[in-house]
Parts: structure tokens; sequence; C-alpha cells
């Protein structure tokens, strides 16, 4: 892909970014704090590269010439798991996405972004005036909420329908308690072939 | 079509015409004398704002650090000034520089109008006679300047002599495009509207037909990397951008 058009999207998005950080200082400040470090996300399927540089804002650039100070490499779709969790530092211990370098900086970027809280009021409010911004922000605020308890709901009702109803999947508890047995049955084979193979090269002598 | 090919005579090309080479700097001192005040609008408009992105790809290159001293020549307005002063710190240089005494003055005043002092210095120069010691710069970048300087070779080899060993020469300039449809849209392009936009902006058609045939004019990306060579650059590379409508060449000071 030509460099002009990874050029526009990098801008696009570092722009976007910057733009939102503006409404969120207390993360802005964070992130200030990690400069001037740099962050490579290796994403694979499909395979490409941005280097997140920490200044007074972020940029993002398609070639870094030194090694970066960390590098987080996996597939795209870990990354926007990781992306939509709200515990990012867990999530990202969690996933399939590997570390290589600081991984200090690393886990203070996820604790930064798990923090992340922008100010969609005060963005309205340089459009419209504290007044407006004030009604259009309760009502954003209210929808958003709706949609995320709608979400949960949603989410919690096909676990149990899948679960209680169609009886497709065990119950986590049940599922716990299988594992164990599973995990109990394998730790006794391991021992039982150490035993069988003690007894084998005494047998031998 | 090097520049060395010219050696023997005394004329160099301006644009399409065949002038002394002692014409040749007055002829485009003129040319920036009379589009200087609109230069940066006038970028806009006639490359769409692409401009940004050709120079944001070239910061990519540069690898400057905190402390670094760069110099950026032919800086013009200094957009990649600007930038390199946030990058380099209070304890780094940059060194705005500029042939042409009214692009530096729009330069030095747009830089002060955003806040930028300090850690950048402007000084009038030019590149085949550049008045800093050997050994001098980390990085040394010249944005859309390469063409218009009379004798390329000696620009390149003065670049070499003031950068310090393992310092970096990015040179970004407009180059040939080997796809065929591209370059009969961009002849088209150059050659009837950039004169005519010049003509609305800036009163003057003259000088941005002098544009067109200068770019056409400009050695092609592997005649540039040779050049480069032969000034004693090593790990030379070019990147093409915008399908080799615009190249950018990188090489390392032996």
């Amino acid at each position: 892909m030509d460099q002009t058009i990874i050029q526009a999207g990098l801008a696009s998005a570092e722009n976007a970014i910057n733009k939102a950080l503006q409404f969120d200082p207390a993360t802005a400040d964070k992130l200030l704090a990690l400069s001037p470090k740099v962050l490579a996300l290796n994403f694979e399927n499909p395979s490409f590269c941005v280097y997140v540089r920490f200044l007074d804002g972020i940029q993002l650039l398609s070639h870094f010439e030194e090694q970066p100070d960390a590098s987080l490499k996996g597939p795209v779709s870990a990354f926007i798991n990781l992306a939509r969790n709200d515990d990012k530092q867990a999530a990202l211990m969690q996933s399939d996405i590997q570390i290589q370098g600081s991984s200090q900086l690393a886990l203070s970027l996820a604790d930064a972004m798990s923090q992340l809280e922008i100010d969609f009021e005060a963005m309205i409010a340089e459009l419209t005036g504290p007044v407006a911004a004030h009604l259009i922000g309760k009502n954003l605020r209210n929808a958003v909420s709706w949609l995320k308890n709608t979400g949960d709901k949603l989410k919690q009702d096909s676990v149990e329908f899948v679960r209680d109803e169609l009886q497709l999947a065990p119950h986590k508890l049940e599922g716990e308690s299988s594992f164990a047995d599973i995990q109990k049955i394998k730790m006794d084979t391991e021992r039982l072939e150490a035993r069988i193979n003690r007894l084998k090269q005494s047998l031998s002598k | 079509m090097s520049e060395s090919s010219n050696q023997g005579d005394q004329t160099t090309h301006f644009g399409y015409k065949t002038v002394n080479k002692e014409e040749k700097q007055a002829k485009v001192a003129e040319v920036f004398h009379s589009v200087a005040a609109k230069y940066d609008i006038m970028n806009d408009l006639m490359s769409f704002g692409v401009h940004r992105l050709w120079k944001r790809f070239t910061m990519e290159f540069t690898g400057v650090r905190k402390g670094d001293q760069v110099l950026d020549i032919a800086g013009g307005t200094g957009d990649l000034a600007m930038k390199f002063s946030d990058l380099v710190g209070p304890d780094g240089k940059v060194i705005l520089a500029d042939i042409n005494d009214s692009m530096l003055k729009v330069g030095r005043d747009r830089l002060l109008d955003k806040g930028y002092s300090g850690n950048i210095e402007v000084v009038q120069a030019n590149a085949e006679s550049l008045p800093f010691a050997d050994n001098s710069f980390n990085v040394i970048t010249m944005a859309f300047g390469l063409r218009n300087v009379t004798n390329k070779d000696k620009a390149l080899q003065e670049f070499n002599r003031v950068l310090k060993p393992g310092g970096r020469l990015l040179v970004l300039e407009f180059s040939k495009t080997k796809n065929p449809l591209l370059s009969k849209a961009y002849d088209l392009y150059s050659f009837s509207a950039l004169p005519m936009m010049g003509k609305l902006i800036t009163n003057d058609a003259e000088s941005y037909r002098y544009l067109a045939e200068s770019i056409r004019m400009h050695p092609d990306q592997e005649t540039l990397k040779g050049m480069f060579e032969e000034a004693g650059f090593a790990n030379c590379e070019y990147h093409n951008l915008t399908g080799g409508i615009v190249a950018l060449h990188k090489g390392i000071k032996a």
C-alpha cells in the first residue's frame, strides 16, 4: 500500500486520539509521563506494525529508526478484545498478546487506557455552549447507560438460555468441578507412569 | 541526468530553459521572492494537503533524539523545523536555513507566531557553500529544495562535510512515476492547472510553470541515489510516495 494512504490513516487516528485526550487531562498527564518512550504494536492477520511515541500527546508512526522500548505482538482480534475490556492490565496479561521489552511501559499504557474518561460534555460545549452541552450530555449518558445495561442483560440471558434451556453447556461450577477431576486423573496417570518406569528400571537391573 | 554532466560548460537548466549557471540562482530567487507570502496556502492547494503527509513520512526516517543538532536546509516556512524543535528539546538545536530571505522572513514570523524559539536559529545559507563547521549535524533534511540548487553534486558534498559521521541526510523531492496513467494525469495537472492556480492565488503563472518544468528536469530516483553515493554517502536508499511523484532519499555519512 502506498505510504501516502498509510500516513493519511495514521494522521487521522493520531488527530482523533490527541483531540480526545484534550478532554481527559488525567489520562493525558499519565501518557506524558511515558515520554519519550516508544511502543510498537505488531498486528498479525493482517500483518502490520504501528509505533506509538509518547510526547505531548501521542504520535503514530509507520516506521521507527531505533529499537522501541516495548513491543506488543498478537492477532488483531486480541487487540480488539483488549480495547473492549474494562480492566486492560488484567486482560493484557491473560490475552494472546506477547510483550517484549519493557512490560512496565505496556502495563502503564494499559492502566492509563483503562481509566480513560473523555469529557464528552466539554467536547460538545466547544460547539454549542454549556447549557445545550449539559442537556445533550445528560441524554447521551442516559443512552450509553441504557445500552450498557441492555447489552449486559442480553449477554447474561443468552448464557442462561444456552445453559439452562438448551442444555448445550454446563454450569460454570459443574465445568470447574469436571476440570478439577480431569486434572486429578492427569496427575494420577503421570504418577502411575513414573512408578511403572521406576519398576521397569529396577527389574532391568 | 546527473548535475555533474553540466560541469564542463557554464550552463544549466532553469525549468526547460538553458541559462548560465550564475543566472539560475537569481532566477530561482525571483521565483521564491514572488511566491513566499502565499507559499503555504499554495502548497496546500497544489498538493491537496498531501505535502503534509510526505513531510510526516520524512520525519519518521530522521531518527532525531533529544539533544540532536539538526539542519533543515531550504526549510522555507519551517514545517519540518517546528517538528524537529519539539523532538530535540531544549538541549538540541535546529537550524532553519534557506537561500531566499523572503522565504526565511515568512518562516521566522511563522515560528514566532506559533511560539517556537530558544532551540531554533534562522540562517540565510546557500546549500552549495554552507556556513557551518565540519561534522556539525546529526541530521540534515531538504524538502522540495534540491531541484532548485544549481550544482546539486556540490550541495550533496557540502551536506556530507557538515554531517557528523553516522549522521543522516534526507532529501524529499519530486521524482518520476513509472505508472503511465498517473504520469499523463500528472502532466495534465501540472502544466495546465498549476500555472492557473498560481495566476489566481499569487498573480504569478510563470513561477508555477517553472515549478512544473523543474520537476521534469530533476534527476530520477536511481540517478539521485547514484549522486548520493558519489558524494560519499553510504546505505543509500529511496522510498517512493504517491506512486513515485515524490521520493524520499536517505544516505548515511560513512
